[in-house]
């Protein structure tokens, strides 16, 4: 291999009550795809964004082409050549195609947008991974494996050196993975530098060359894909030695079926789902990204109304239906992205652990909330769950990640 | 002075103590600036005005409060919500305007009163239903809702003051209790009585909730409709009370009374007072105590001789830095 095209050297970045990075150096080449493996919070996406110029590293710098390149902004990034495909589709849903890939960087003829040339561009970007559009159609009516392709020639558009894919195929169908490794490979024959994160080790070994395992903040190893085992990188993510006891199947005695859901059904969302749970029961539910699975969970504990179905619950006296909207009270959740949904994060953590079961803590007169229990109970949940805090009022966004994720709903 | 929004006060602690002196010094700067401008304004005042420092003169200022102050604390709800009420004062004038018509007709004190606050509530439900269930945005109903009502209250009086208030409506309601005309008894028992329950109820808390993050407050199992839905309900209801006051206390109706200025002066004194008009803070206290501040803004100008459109310019002035103070300051 040539030298490296990118180089971030020492990078720290710290968060009120966080480090993120601890002093974070890797290199990457052109021509090839480097893996970036890191359990959730490891520090992965910080360190992509202050490579985006999303945001700005405490210390620490990056070199571009053997180049000092300090990068201040997203703007200055695309300038730079790198692009970033989100996890998220980063789409206008109502604009057409030839918007959405343009909207970076119109061409512009006496300070109007060339359209002609624009709709030129984007034939040929498309071309090169081997599709072809109406470039009229609304981004919303592709199928997101295909609004993905779209994000992707966006990319092309602007001969980025560095594309960063970050978990790119969580809404993907197989099929549809396959195609975006083809464009990698096709991207790699390019000389573009890729940056591919993800969680799945099958698709590390498919698609990158090399991977940087990051952990707590911190680089844990770097190496080449094929000197690395499944085991080995599941270590260093996880940093446990009993790593091969944590994925061991567990046989467990089943109890008596305590939920189970019959034709549930949510006009458009969810077509007439049926399953049991069971008593000390971990189940898995499996889907891609808009297959569903928040809804169904979403459904289940009441928060969007159904249109059809019956969720029966075991109370204590067998199976019982109860409406959607009491299963409040015997079911928690805890969403997804727990900062923007989950928490209310200048309240207390006292505020926070309370605010779901609040009725619980109402006096009779006046119909105030009971201060000294709602205290109590705060107190007994962080000694419980090991929240690393300094008092009940300590506020929720000072906390680490890992703490703030132990705040349940139920 | 200042009273801050009960979850703004709990300090972070495990932050490296540079962010956290950071902190404390940003809220406690935060505080002190409208402190800082209203002993500077109190002492200019005391200076320059003959007789300002009497109790006269301090009981005549809380009695122009009382409209304002009411209207205030029903928008603070609002605003606490994250949303926003600018049909408070035009909705006030219509109740005031369809009470007082009852009454020059003949109608009971007593029944006219109960009416006002009717209507002020039916007017709190139109545009809490609009904003909570039908999701509409709160400024644009708002608005909307405030050109209905001015227009209703000028089109039924056809632009006339409503005179004939008897004059039983009016010495009942401005009666004095102590040195204190009952409407600053009122403002004082509401704002304290809301204080309590914004700070320690279970709707309070809820209200809080909504306004920082409506989404994990509904995962939480928090009644957003009914929250967002009961807030405009309650400005409603403290427009309804500053009807009564305002008609005792001018003696008279008209469409005026809600002009669009009396919008800035409410706003003005929930912003005064503390509120965030990014939601999820800010006291009912903080309004009360924002609400005096406007007054002695206005006063202090009127002393000066400036023009009513100096003073207008002067409280938007003063509106824009204290949400630019909050932007800066308060927001994340």
């Amino acid at each position: 291999m040539t030298a490296p095209y990118l180089k971030m050297v020492a990078i720290r970045k710290s968060f009120p009550g966080v480090k993120a990075l601890k002093g974070v150096s890797f290199e990457a080449y052109p021509g090839e795809a480097l893996a970036m493996i890191g359990a959730n919070g490891a520090g992965k996406s910080t360190l992509m964004n202050i490579l985006g110029g999303v945001i700005q590293a405490d210390e620490g710098e990056i070199e571009l082409g053997g180049q000092k390149t300090p990068i201040h902004s997203p703007a200055e990034a695309t300038q730079l050549g790198i692009s970033f495909v989100h996890q998220e589709l980063a789409l206008l849903p109502t604009m057409s195609i030839l918007d959405n890939m343009l909207i970076t960087s119109f061409p512009s003829r006496n300070g109007f947008i060339d359209y002609g040339r624009g709709e030129v561009l984007c034939r040929e970007a498309l071309a090169k991974v081997g599709y072809e559009f109406n470039l009229h159609t609304q981004v919303r009516d592709l199928s997101p494996g295909n609004q993905q392709i779209i994000e992707i020639a966006r990319t092309l558009l602007g001969k980025s050196r560095i594309v960063i894919f970050d978990e790119p195929t969580s809404s993907l169908t197989s099929r549809e993975k396959e195609q975006l490794f083809t464009i990698i490979r096709f991207m790699k024959s390019e000389g573009t530098t890729i940056i591919y994160i993800t969680h799945l080790l099958d698709e590390i070994f498919t698609i990158c060359e090399r991977a940087v395992i990051l952990r707590n903040g911190e680089k844990v190893a770097q190496s080449m894909v094929s000197d690395l085992t499944r085991d080995e990188i599941v270590e260093k993510m996880i940093g446990s030695q009993e790593v091969v006891g944590y994925f061991q199947h567990h046989v467990r005695t089943m109890g008596p079926v305590l939920l189970s859901v019959e034709n549930l059904h949510r006009e458009g969302y969810l077509d007439r789902i049926n399953f049991s749970i069971h008593r000390g029961e971990v189940v898995g539910l499996w889907g891609l990204l808009g297959s569903g699975r928040t809804e169904l969970f979403r459904a289940m504990t009441g928060l969007d109304a159904i249109t059809g179905g019956k969720i029966l619950i075991d109370m204590g006296h067998g199976l019982h239906p109860i409406k959607p909207r009491s299963a409040k009270l015997p079911v928690g959740l805890v969403t997804e992205d727990r900062r923007t949904d989950g928490l209310l994060l200048p309240m207390s953590i006292r505020n926070n652990l309370s605010l779901a079961n609040l009725r619980n803590f109402i006096s009779r007169l006046p119909p105030f909330i009971a201060r000294k229990r709602e205290e109590a109970a705060a107190r007994e949940y962080v000694q419980k769950m090991n929240i690393k805090s300094t008092s009940i009022e300590q506020r929720v966004w000072s906390l680490a990640t890992d703490d703030s994720s132990a705040f349940p709903h139920g | 002075m200042r009273t801050r929004g009960s979850f703004q006060n709990d300090v972070a602690t495990t932050d490296g103590a540079g962010v956290k002196f950071r902190r404390d010094m940003r809220q406690t700067v935060f505080s002190l600036i409208p402190v800082g401008m209203l002993l500077l304004i109190l002492v200019v005042l005391s200076a320059v005005v003959p007789y300002f420092l009497s109790i006269n003169n301090f009981v005549s200022i809380l009695m122009q409060c009382a409209p304002l102050g009411l209207m205030a604390i029903g928008m603070t709800v609002v605003f606490i919500t994250g949303g926003m009420d600018m049909s408070v004062p035009s909705l006030m004038s219509f109740s005031a305007v369809i009470g007082a018509i009852f009454m020059r007709s003949g109608g009971s004190p007593v029944l006219a009163c109960v009416i006002m606050i009717l209507v002020a509530l039916a007017g709190g439900c139109l545009n809490g239903f609009a904003v909570a269930y039908l999701r509409m945005i709160p400024f644009v109903v708002t608005l909307s809702t405030m050109a209905v009502f001015s227009g209703a209250s000028i089109w039924v009086t056809n632009g006339m003051s409503v005179t004939g208030i008897p004059r039983g409506f009016i010495t009942t309601v401005m009666h004095d209790i102590w040195i204190f005309p009952a409407p600053v008894l009122v403002l004082v028992v509401f704002a304290i009585v809301v204080h309590l329950f914004m700070t320690r109820s279970l709707y309070g808390r809820w209200l809080y909730a909504v306004g920082i993050n409506i989404r994990a407050a509904h995962v939480s199992r928090v009644p957003t409709q009914k929250v967002l839905f009961g807030s405009y309900v309650f400005s409603g209801l403290a427009a309804g009370l500053a009807a009564i006051v305002t008609t005792a206390w001018l003696g008279t109706a008209g469409g005026t009374i809600g002009a669009e200025s009396v919008v800035l002066d409410v706003m003005s004194s929930a912003i005064l007072g503390g509120v965030s008009i990014y939601g999820g803070a800010g006291t009912a206290l903080g309004a009360f105590v924002g609400s005096i501040f406007v007054k002695l803004i206005s006063n202090t100008l009127n002393f000066l001789q400036a023009s009513y459109y100096m003073t207008l310019v002067v409280k938007g002035i003063v509106v824009v830095a204290f949400v630019a103070l909050d932007a800066r300051f308060r927001r994340r």
